[in-house]
Order: C-alpha cells, then structure tokens, then sequence
C-alpha cells in the first residue's frame, strides 16, 4: 500500500483528505506537528507527499527547494493561491504537480495516481488475469490473440484496474475521459463500456466489469 | 497673451497717466512754462511708458504663453507643474507656488486613495484564499459521505469567488500573471472538467479542433476567461435545439485564433458592440436570465492586460461567437 503523507495545516481539510486517501487505498500519514517539518518529511518513508503552500511558520515553496536537495519523493502542492506565478515557483523549486482547492476530489486521485506512476522506478508491466496491458501500443494482449482498445477504452480500463476490485462510479470515468479531453456523454460512457466488455470476454474475461446499480463499476 | 489682452488688462492704468499727463500739462500751463517744456515733458513721459510696458509685456507673454503651450502639449495637465519654468516676476512666482502646491495636495489625496484601494484588494485576495478552506473541506466532505447533492451549490460559490478576484485583479495596476507557453487543449480540458457536471446536466454537447497547440498566456486567468464563457452559453441557449459548444483553433504564421462558439439565441445586432460594456445587460440579459453585465466586461479587461485581442460575431437565434486572438512572441517564452 503506498503511504502518502499530508502536511495542511487546516484540520478540517487534513481530516478530510485522509479519509479520502483512505478510501482510496492509500495509506494516510498526517503531520500535526509544523517543527521540524522537513525532517518529518525525510523520516516519513512516505511515497509521495502532498502539502499545502502557506504552513505556520513556513513557506511552502522554500520546503520544497530545500527538501529537494536531498530527496527525491514525488511533492503535490496544494493550494489556495491561483495565480500562475506561485504555480511557476513551485515547479521550478522542484514540486511534480500543483493543484489549486478547492480541487474536485476525482482529479486529485488521478494526479496523485499519475505522479506515482511518472516517478515509479521500475515500470510495472501491467497484467489483468494473464492479459498483458499495453497503454503505449492501447492492446489488450493475451497469448496470440490480442485487441486494440480506443483512447476512450483505454482510459476506462486503466481507471478500473487502477482500483481493481473496488467501485468506480460513473462519475470517476467521466472526470477521468473529460480531463483527457473526451468530452464524451452519458450515452457514449455507456456504449464505451459494453465495448469495452465485448473486447474483454473475446479475450476470454467474461463477467470481467460488474455493473452495480447506482454506484457504478467494479472490474473483478 | 495677445497685445490687445494685455492694453485691455492694463486700462485702468493708462487712464491714470492719462489724467496725471493732463495735470502736469495744466500745472506746466499755468507756470508759463512754454510750449517746448510740454513737448519735451510729454516725450520723456511717453517714453518711459512705452518701454516700461514692453518690458512688462513681453516677460508675462513669454511665460504665459509657455505655459499655455505645455498645457496644451500635455496628455496629462496634472504634470504641468513638472514642466513651469520659474518666473522672474512676482504674479508668475504666485501662479507657480500655488499650481505646485495644488499638485502636491492632490498627489498626496490621490495616494490616500490608492493605498486603499490597494489595501483593499490585497484584503479580497486574502479574502478569497481564506474562504475556498472551507469550500475545499466541504467538498471533500461531499465526496467522502457519497452525497453530491451539495456539490453543485458548492460549484457555484466557487464560481462566484472567481469572480470576485478576478475583478479584483482586472482593475489592478499590479502585473499579477506570467505569460508563459500553455498547452490550449490543457487549459480547455481543465476548465470542462471543472464546468463537467452543469454541462452534462444540461446535455451540452462538447466538439474541439486543432486545441493540440501552444499559446502564449497565463493559464488561470484564460481558465477563468474559458469557464466565463462556458457559463454565460449556458445561460443563453436556445430551447429548439440540441445545445452545443466549439472551440477552434487556428494557427496563422503571426497569431492563433481561438474560436468559441455555441448554438444559443445570439445577441441581437443592435446590442452586439456594447456586449463587453460594464453593467451591458441588453436584451438577451433583460428577457433570459438573470444577468449583472459583469462577466465579458471582466473578460475583456484580462484579454486587455494578457495583449490578446477579443471580439464576438453573432447571428441572433443562431449562434454566438467569441474569438480570442493570441499572438506569439518567442521573447516572451519561458522555458
């Protein structure tokens, strides 16, 4: 499970955000203590960390360029700021993403997922029940035979199989097809879906997307 | 100062030496003085006036007459104090004394003024950074009970909020952005993801073309332009058709053209060069919806301040179109 450490020192956001990260299967570490932050940050062993710009005491940007120079654990800045030259600051001090609040919640687990996956060392070669998944090539591969998934199905099945086993709602994959400028709708999901169970029981994995009613979608 | 203003101006005087004249001539009349003695009085006088006079004349219409000219030279007549020459005479001395210290009044009053409005939008900004805590935990509150009931409201006070700094920092004189190269589709992507659930509520169909490029702007502050101008489609379309939205772009060698348009009413003809007017409401905000006249005068300030150029076409109960005209400049490019 990887552990990602939050440093916001608004409880209510704090609370909120580990339980978010919680639910996601992440691991949840929260600072409480804003002294010494920056060893707290090392001895962690946190995967990657999220903080907030404006701490008591600190400054966000300068953490950041200081702990950089000795560690090499992925950073998101959060903040309330929206001006571009904080985002600039933050970046060039060596921070991976920067998301402004209030953020919708879905695009920040896909930053996060996708800062984990950039700063991954090794590459994980990505198998679903003996299908091999090839997001470079879009093939679902499983012995000789093999299909070629859309953008679109792509994206949904990556998103499933981030949380394989768990619900992912309707609203997860629009966000998801949205931010990767698919601006599809409710229709299209649907129809994207059942072809994406289509190419997945040709390669042998029936039944692989359960519908559950209202809540959305669990990839078994 | 023309000759004849000045003759006029000094009337009274002349008057005066006239009478005095008249007098001596009389007094020198009355001692036999003879003639010669008159004349020769009479010159001398006359004389004296006469150089005394010009002497007089020609400073006060040097000075005045610069002064007249700077004035009428100046883009701002405040700075004509900058620009006075110190006279050598005691009307002109008073006339400078009091236009420099009128000046000097009026920069201090102005300052009072400016050190407020600034302190005040430095309160709004931290204003604005202070309340978006609170909607953020709201909204993480919202998705973790698994209640989205709330989160459109919370949406649009976020909206709201936008409006309030944006505002603020369209009227300041402070440089509050970067220009920098911003991918366009990753501007637009944000902002439809932000605007996602009003959207697809209301069945907006989304198309893009040619958004795979590079612009120079700052990406808040177009997010916030793109998402003004999502919102106000929203509030103008037209209930016979299926609602739409495009954006196209267009690359020529010198600028890109970013071309937004939805299928809603239109603005009609008469109202279309007012749209970007503060507090413009016209017809479409008097009989649609509720409109304050804010948003493109907003718009339309940000465009102002990032150099891009921004106009509307429209064809009423057809379309509206916005077209924001980037333009490149690789001095500007950050890495």
């Amino acid at each position: 499970m990887k552990k990602i450490l939050i440093i916001e020192d608004d409880n209510a956001i704090a609370e909120e955000l580990a339980v978010l990260l919680g639910n996601s299967g992440y691991e949840a570490l929260r600072i409480t203590d804003f002294n010494k932050v920056q060893e707290q940050m090392k001895n962690s062993g946190a995967d990657l960390i999220l903080m907030d710009i404006t701490l008591p005491g600190l400054n966000g940007e300068t953490l950041v360029h200081e702990f950089r120079k000795s560690c090499d654990t992925p950073v998101i800045m959060l903040t309330s700021r929206t001006s571009e030259i904080d985002e600039v600051l933050c970046m060039s001090y060596g921070a991976d993403d920067y998301i402004t609040k209030p953020y919708n919640p879905t695009i920040l687990l896909l930053r996060i997922s996708a800062v984990l996956k950039r700063t991954a060392k090794v590459t994980q070669q990505r198998t679903y029940r003996d299908i091999e998944v090839s997001t470079v090539s879009g093939t679902l591969t499983k012995g000789r035979s093999s299909e070629v998934l859309t953008k679109n199905e792509m994206i949904i099945f990556q998103l499933l199989l981030d949380h394989q086993g768990e619900i992912v709602t309707r609203d997860d994959l629009m966000t998801a097809l949205w931010d990767n400028d698919e601006f599809v709708n409710d229709n299209a999901l649907s129809v994207n879906i059942s072809r994406l169970r289509n190419k997945l029981s040709s390669l042998g994995a029936d039944d692989a997307i359960e519908t559950r009613k209202k809540q959305g979608y669990v990839l078994t | 100062m023309r000759l004849s203003d000045y003759l006029r101006d000094r009337a009274a005087a002349y008057v005066i030496g006239a009478v005095s004249w008249l007098m001596v001539v009389i007094f020198l009349n009355a001692f036999h003085a003879g003639i010669q003695a008159i004349i020769i009085v009479t010159v001398i006088l006359l004389i004296a006036l006469i150089l005394s006079e010009a002497l007089s004349f020609t400073k006060k219409r040097r000075f005045y007459n610069s002064l007249e000219a700077s004035l009428e030279g100046l883009d701002k007549k405040y700075l004509i104090a900058e620009m006075l020459e110190e006279p050598d005479f005691k009307e002109g001395k008073i006339l400078c004394d009091t236009i420099h210290e009128t000046d000097k009044a009026m920069l201090e009053h102005i300052n009072e003024y400016k050190s407020a409005n600034e302190q005040f939008r430095e309160f709004i900004e931290m204003w604005v950074h202070e309340v978006k805590l609170p909607v953020a935990s709201l909204q993480l509150m919202c998705h973790n009970d698994g209640n989205s009931r709330y989160s459109s409201q919370l949406h649009r006070i976020d909206d709201y909020i936008e409006n309030v700094l944006y505002y603020a920092r369209s009227g300041s004189a402070e440089k509050d952005y970067v220009i920098r190269e911003t991918s366009l589709k990753r501007v637009f992507a944000d902002t439809a993801v932000r605007c996602r659930e009003e959207l697809q509520e209301r069945g907006v169909s989304i198309s893009t073309e040619g958004l795979d490029t590079r612009i120079m702007t700052d990406s808040k502050w177009l997010s916030y332009i793109f998402g003004q101008l999502i919102s106000n489609s929203m509030k103008y379309f037209s209930p016979d058709r299926e609602p739409e939205i495009s954006v196209k772009a267009e690359v020529t060698p010198d600028m890109t053209v970013v071309r937004f348009r939805d299928n809603g009413i239109g603005i009609p003809e008469s109202d279309l060069p007012y749209i970007f007017e503060k507090s413009f409401t016209g017809q479409n905000g008097r009989t649609h919806s509720k409109s304050t006249g804010m948003g493109l005068y907003i718009i339309k300030k940000l465009c102002g301040k990032l150099g891009h150029g921004i106009t509307a076409e429209s064809v009423q109960d057809s379309y509206t179109e916005i077209i924001i005209t980037f333009g490149k400049n690789d001095l500007l490019k950050m890495s």
